[in-house]
């Protein structure tokens, strides 16, 4: 198995006055082609910092970030565009689709903006996560589950390296997250790498390894209960 | 991301706001409209200026006592901005100056080669009994060649002859409205009229001729100018009418009379002349400066709205930039690169001008059609008219929405995503 993404000494320090915020201090982190890993941590842990990173929606102050073996920290605004577009999905708690627009629309969203990778068909995609009766439906004609649902299979419509949610069950019932989280397990078993952001023990037991974020540095599960 | 596909996502966005979208376009829809009515009254007249003018002969070259008509100076001298005379034509204040000798003179076919025809006129007018009462009514004492030039033939009878001329016979022929006010449907040929207290005889009627829009033959009646002379005691022309063989001959014709008659009264400075030759082409561009010029003011007016129309676009757009913060958000999450945002929103911005111009084009047509009946002529609608307003409301679209869609291209993914 190779790595997908390394993390070399990440920090993140913001600006605010003349006080300076240490959002990460010091990430050391590698995640391996096919895991699907859980970041979890409260918040202020620097959880979000680091989903923005790893998204490339946010630079690092300091440090190293390879995505596929490139280092792409120091990449430019429109490169790092590029590298969203092609090898990240992103699946987020909210506001997660373009209002008035149908669903297969809304999942053909990133191709848009480049050529994917490998070929996927959007309508087998749709059908995979359940939405096959509701391809041409408007997205505010959908519920919370099937607005994550749609989300899940635009994350993957470039074939991307990795697939970033950022709290996806946040906004649903029990059941509709079981089921969500039911689905990104199995797209982690077709061989999708997921990396999966919540505060929620419970959400994270669906991952096969949990990275723990306190204060903006990695711990163990027995330093936390210490 | 192609331009098509920029197309389709901008079209989508306006027609999500249908209502708003119409009512954001409605100032340029005006401002546009305005501009092609405006633009296509201007032509209108223009061209039915042009029509009146060449009813009076495109070849036809006119002399006026007096200094200074025209659109062309470089006969009238090249001195002209120092004469200190200088000014508005003064025919109508002083005695003519354009003389019996002068017409003569033209009239000499072996030293003037190109001039085809010359005639003169004396305006006079007389009072007529008529079916409705006393009318006065416009004579013209003039030569047998005024009938070519301005294309008069007789009806019935005969127009006058060159003898009658020579020997100032009294004799009067009636355009066809003036001899149906006076004699209803009988033939008046053979009766007489007195002018002045003289007794003319009625030789000839004229077919129905062309108003030219400054005078109507119709209602005019035409006698010698030697006869006119004698019964209304005018020894000078008001006007001297020469058509020169064909128009390209026309200048060297201005400057053959233009010397001739400089010769005639003695002057020897150009600048000094006591008439002013001006042809139907002089007369034509002096109508098309002046009318271009109030076209392009009343239109260039008219554009102004079409700035205020640019800054409710803007505005709307602004307001779309902040309504669709977490939608620009998303889009740059996968992987709209900002030029791909500039694209999209300059591009809804260009598509609602230029559909407000496109559908202010109708209306400005509309306008056209709907005032026609009333100003009598005809609104002219170019193609170079609705060239400009397409090209014109890209720009508006293209200058205004820039600044929104800028706005829109700057946003930071994180803070758009987390935009509420």
């Amino acid at each position: 198995m190779s790595k997908v993404i390394e993390l070399k000494g990440i920090k993140k320090i913001y600006k605010t006055g003349d006080e300076d915020t240490i959002a990460l201090n010091g990430i050391d982190l590698s995640i391996e082609e096919g895991e699907f890993v859980a970041i979890m941590g409260p918040s202020g842990s620097g959880k979000s910092t680091l989903m923005h990173i790893l998204g490339l929606l946010d630079k690092p102050s300091t440090g190293d970030y390879m995505l596929d073996g490139q280092n792409i920290s120091k990449l430019s605004v429109s490169k790092q565009s590029a590298v969203r577009n092609q090898q990240i999905g992103f699946v987020f708690q909210q506001f997660n689709l373009l209002p008035r627009t149908t669903v297969l629309d809304n999942v053909l969203l990133p191709t848009i903006y480049g050529k994917p990778r490998n070929n996927v068909n959007a309508i087998k995609l749709i059908e995979d996560v359940g939405l096959g009766d509701r391809i041409h439906h408007k997205s505010n004609q959908l519920s919370g589950g099937q607005i994550q649902r749609v989300a899940i299979a635009r994350a993957l419509i470039m074939d991307p390296s990795i697939i970033l949610a950022d709290e996806p069950t946040g906004n649903l019932d029990t059941k509709r997250s079981k089921e969500i989280l039911e689905l990104f397990r199995k797209i982690n078993k077709a061989g999708a790498t997921v990396v999966l952001i919540t505060h929620e023990e419970e959400i994270a037991t669906y991952a096969d390894r949990t990275i723990r974020l306190r204060d903006g540095q990695i711990v163990t599960k027995e330093e936390i209960s210490a | 991301m192609k331009l098509y596909t920029i197309f389709k996502q901008s079209l989508k966005a306006i027609f999500t706001n249908k209502g708003r979208s119409f009512l954001t376009t409605l100032g340029i829809v005006i401002g546009i409209g305005s501009v092609i009515a405006l633009i296509s009254l201007g032509t209108g007249v223009k061209s039915s200026i042009s029509d009146q003018i060449s009813t009076l002969g495109t070849t036809n070259i006119t002399i006026m006592p007096g200094a200074g008509f025209g659109g062309d100076s470089s006969n009238t001298g090249e001195a002209q901005s120092g004469h200190p005379g200088g000014g508005p034509p003064s025919f109508a204040l002083t005695a003519s100056t354009l003389t019996k000798a002068d017409l003569e003179s033209l009239s000499d076919s072996s030293k003037h080669p190109q001039i085809k025809l010359v005639t003169g006129e004396i305006s006079a007018s007389s009072i007529f009994k008529s079916s409705s009462g006393d009318q006065r009514y416009t004579i013209i004492g003039t030569s047998d060649s005024y009938a070519d030039i301005q294309h008069l033939d007789a009806d019935k009878g005969i127009f006058f002859s060159q003898q009658a001329v020579a020997s100032s016979a009294k004799v009067i022929v009636l355009g066809s409205q003036l001899s149906s006010d006076l004699f209803g449907d009988n033939n008046p040929v053979g009766k007489s009229l007195i002018l002045e207290g003289m007794d003319y005889e009625i030789i000839g009627v004229l077919n129905e001729a062309d108003a030219n829009g400054f005078t109507n033959p119709n209602s005019q009646a035409y006698i010698p100018y030697t006869a006119a002379s004698e019964t209304f005691k005018a020894e000078n022309f008001n006007s001297l009418t020469v058509q020169a063989e064909s128009e390209s001959a026309i200048a060297a014709v201005k400057e053959d009379i233009q010397a001739t008659l400089l010769a005639n009264h003695n002057i020897t400075d150009a600048s000094l002349a006591d008439f002013s030759v001006s042809s139907s082409a002089d007369l034509l561009s002096t109508m098309n400066g002046i009318t271009d010029m109030l076209t392009s003011l009343l239109a260039g007016i008219a554009a102004i709205s079409l700035v205020v129309g640019g800054i409710g676009i803007m505005n709307i757009m602004l307001v779309s930039v902040t309504e669709r913060t977490r939608e620009i958000g998303l889009r740059k999450a996968v992987g709209a690169k900002m030029s791909d945002i500039l694209g999209q929103f300059i591009m809804e911005a260009v598509l609602l001008t230029l559909s407000g111009g496109i559908l202010g084009i109708g209306l400005g047509i509309l306008v056209g059609k709907v005032i026609e009946p009333a100003i009598g002529f005809a609104p002219i609608v170019t193609s170079g008219a609705i060239l400009l307003a397409v090209g014109v409301s890209s720009i508006v679209g293209l200058l205004f929405g820039v600044y929104p869609a800028a706005k829109a291209s700057r946003l930071n993914p994180i803070d758009a995503l987390r935009y509420e």
